[in-house]
């Protein structure tokens, strides 16, 4: 579904990506993990070309990312990669259904009722069906990144990608937002994480990534990771997690 | 567009001779205004500073009717209504000495000082309150910690805010001519009637404007570029 | 106190509309009739000079900063000068005085507030722009449903602020003849001759009320928008225009940050 073929980026003289090759395949889920400035973020930005990348291929769906296209390719492309932020930018103006109707009636040019039914049925299945007519700002954290996720799910994308869709909520809103993403692993959703829940990732994932210094470093399936890293770096990244 | 020429009116010995005298005029009264303003802005400062109520409120007052009635009208009130009330000596001795220009000042000099102190009191609110504590807990008085710690930090912050009022004051020069001084506005406006030439004449007095300003920004710039060296970690 | 209190009333009903119904509207209600006509005019003006400037075709943002670094850095009364000439010229018949200030007061308040608005999008969080791009969204389609309904309401107080200006503004008029509110007064004064500091007094407070209840009102929209959007983005309060820093220094400075 995602394919990295020796993707190289550099911010000015900084190395961020150094020939990172892997691939995320129809239904799996993917955790990525690492110490901070390790590349991780950069790394799932560059899916849906929210960063650029200076060489290498990266393929979407069979669709090249980063191949030279016009702006409305782009956003088409951009429509059907689902991507949930860690600060869930929310659009604050509008209600939490308006939200997520906003963008299938915008883009993807849904009529407005059936937009409306499919928000609705989404913000039921993540839990917020009550919450419709509210704003965000009267919602809680773990409240707005769920409806965030609704959000990009009502784009009806083949992925989803997470950048750190936890790491800025208080530790009590943590774990609606992971069975969310729990419950979307289940139904199949094919997904890439970038998270510092190792709980999640022994539990769900399909597969480990282990970056540091925008390289992987280390790929396994969660058990083999957390049990027995083969890379010294990963090993003490995990002791340091167990340390605390 | 008519014939543009620009030569016509710079090699004319009298035009040029208008222009130079209305530029003057106006670089003597963006000088005189920014000093008193500037000076003037400190006191208000200091005075804000002081723990007096009825001080605060003064300062407050005077600030709050200098920003809400408009300059010219201010100008309008010192050269038209003050002036009436100056006893005839002074009246005299005033209108041989350009009073036109002299009212210009003060008033412009009055009406930017309200905007310089608010400036120089954001510019004191930008800093961290870490800061005098830090100070006062290292020993300084509270006289030596404002004049070490916080002015120069509170000087530094108000940089930028200062040097755009500074291009107002610049600007708002202009605002003599309603009162009939001669500055450069003023000295466009005779030459277009006296030549016919609108286009050259404003383009000159526009360049002028547009170069001194900029000039303005420039050092603005630079100070703040050094302000910043100074701080950076 | 009484020559102040004989004058106003002698005067109030020209100082307020002039010499309505004798003559064009004049006064208090031409200047505010000049204020909100220069403003209305000049704010989808601004938002355009404002995409310009934050677009990132040279062609665009050019000739917008060209634009706004010169409205700011020559005085009104130049700009006044220069439009008084040019309109005619260019089309070919003469306009009044006060067509003559409102096409100034439109294209200097366009620049000024072309400040206001891009400070206003600069201090949305970048989150916002690319959420709506993540979600297949273009650019305009982003610009026009998420960042600008925030930014621009984020903005009111300063552009509240920017009227208040627009009204100080017009008293220029008075230089080419505009009938508003100093000319007004510069007419009772010519009128009267021995009380010219009473009148232009009056004038001046006049001007204060005006303008110091809608400073009051600014404020009291500033706090409010504060406290709405405390929620949910870390969104800057909007500050009041002559308190924004910017680098091209002007009255009306804005901050600069970068946009993605």
């Amino acid at each position: 579904m995602i394919s990295f073929s020796k993707v190289n980026k550099w911010y000015g003289d900084y190395h961020a990506l150094v020939d990172v090759t892997a691939r995320v395949n129809k239904g799996e889920v993917v955790v990525v993990c690492g110490p901070s400035g390790s590349g991780k973020s950069t790394l799932i930005r560059t899916v849906n070309r929210l960063e650029e990348i200076q060489s290498g291929e990266l393929t979407f769906d069979g669709r090249s990312v980063h191949a030279p296209m016009s702006g409305s390719e782009l956003n088409k492309l951009r429509s059907h990669i689902g991507f949930v932020f860690q600060s869930f930018n929310l659009f604050p103006h509008m209600s939490v259904v308006e939200n997520v109707m906003f963008s299938p009636i915008r883009v993807n040019s849904m009529g407005k009722s059936e937009a409306r039914d499919k928000a609705l049925s989404l913000l039921e299945r993540v839990g917020l069906a009550s919450k419709a007519g509210a704003y965000p700002a009267q919602l809680s954290g773990g409240q707005q990144q769920r409806v965030a996720i609704a959000r990009a799910l009502a784009m009806e994308p083949p992925a989803m990608l997470f950048d750190e869709p936890t790491s800025a909520l208080d530790p009590e809103m943590v774990g609606e937002v992971l069975a969310v993403m729990r419950s979307l692993a289940n139904d199949g959703m094919t997904m890439m994480c970038v998270t510092h829940e190792m709980g999640f990732a022994r539990e769900v994932a399909d597969c480990v990534w282990f970056m540091d210094a925008g390289s992987i470093l280390e790929v396994a399936d969660p058990q083999t990771f957390f049990k027995q890293p083969q890379h010294p770096r990963a090993q003490r990244f995990l002791s340091d997690l167990r340390t605390h | 567009m008519k014939d543009f020429n620009l030569m016509a009116i710079l090699l004319n010995p009298e035009f040029s001779a208008m222009l130079l005298h209305g530029l003057k005029t106006t670089l003597l009264i963006a000088a005189g205004s920014w000093t008193l303003a500037m000076t003037l802005a400190l006191i208000l400062l200091a005075v804000r500073l002081t723990p007096s109520r009825v001080a605060q409120h003064a300062v407050a007052t005077y600030v709050s009717y200098h920003r809400n009635v408009p300059t010219l009208v201010q100008m309008m009130l010192w050269y038209f209504g003050l002036a009436s009330l100056l006893p005839a000596t002074a009246q005299a001795w005033l209108s041989e000495h350009s009073a036109e220009a002299v009212f210009a000042v003060i008033s412009l000099g009055l009406c930017q000082a309200a905007y310089f102190s608010e400036d120089l009191r954001s510019g004191f609110r930008a800093v961290p309150l870490g800061q005098t504590e830090a100070a006062r807990a290292l020993g300084h008085s509270y006289i030596g910690a404002l004049r070490h710690v916080l002015m120069p930090q509170a000087v530094r912050n108000a940089i930028p805010a200062l040097v755009n009022h500074s291009v107002s004051l610049f600007k708002n020069s202009s605002l003599a001519m309603a009162i009939g001084a001669a500055e450069l506005t003023h000295a466009v406006k005779e030459l277009e009637s006296r030549t016919f030439r609108a286009f050259e004449s404003y383009l000159i007095a526009t360049v002028i404007y547009l170069l001194i300003s900029l000039l303005i920004m420039a050092i603005g710039a630079w100070l703040g570029r050094r302000a910043a060296l100074a701080t950076a970690r | 106190m009484t020559d102040l209190v004989a004058i106003i009333s002698d005067n109030w009903l020209l100082l307020l509309v002039g010499q309505y119904p004798n003559g064009p509207l004049g006064g208090l209600a031409c200047t505010l009739i000049l204020s909100i006509l220069g403003i209305a005019l000049a704010f989808p003006l601004s938002v355009l000079i404002a995409l310009a400037r934050t677009s990132k075709w040279r062609l665009l943002s050019w000739p917008a900063t060209a634009l706004v670094y010169g409205a700011r850095g020559v005085p009104l009364l130049m700009i006044i000068l220069w439009v008084y000439f040019l309109v005619p010229a260019l089309i070919g018949r003469n306009v009044s005085g006060f067509t003559t200030m409102v096409c100034t007061l439109v294209i200097y308040e366009a620049a000024f507030l072309a400040e206001v608005v891009r400070s206003g999008i600069q201090a949305l969080p970048r989150g916002q722009m690319e959420a709506a791009r993540a979600l297949g969204h273009n650019y305009l389609g982003a610009m026009w449903s998420v960042v600008l309904p925030q930014a621009l309401y984020n903005v009111m107080p300063s552009m509240l602020s920017q009227f208040v200006s627009t009204i100080k503004e017009t008293t220029l008029g008075y230089v080419i003849n505009v009938h508003e509110l100093t000319f007004a007064a510069s007419q009772v004064n010519n009128q009267l001759l021995t009380k010219p500091f009473h009148v232009f007094f009056i004038l001046a407070v006049i001007y204060f009320i005006v303008c110091w209840s809608l400073t009051q009102l600014a404020e009291w929209l500033e706090r409010r928008i504060a406290t709405k959007r405390r929620g949910v983005s870390t969104v800057r309060p909007a500050v009041d225009a002559e308190n924004i820093v910017s680098p091209i220094a002007t009255d009306r400075p804005v901050p600069v940050r970068s946009i993605s």
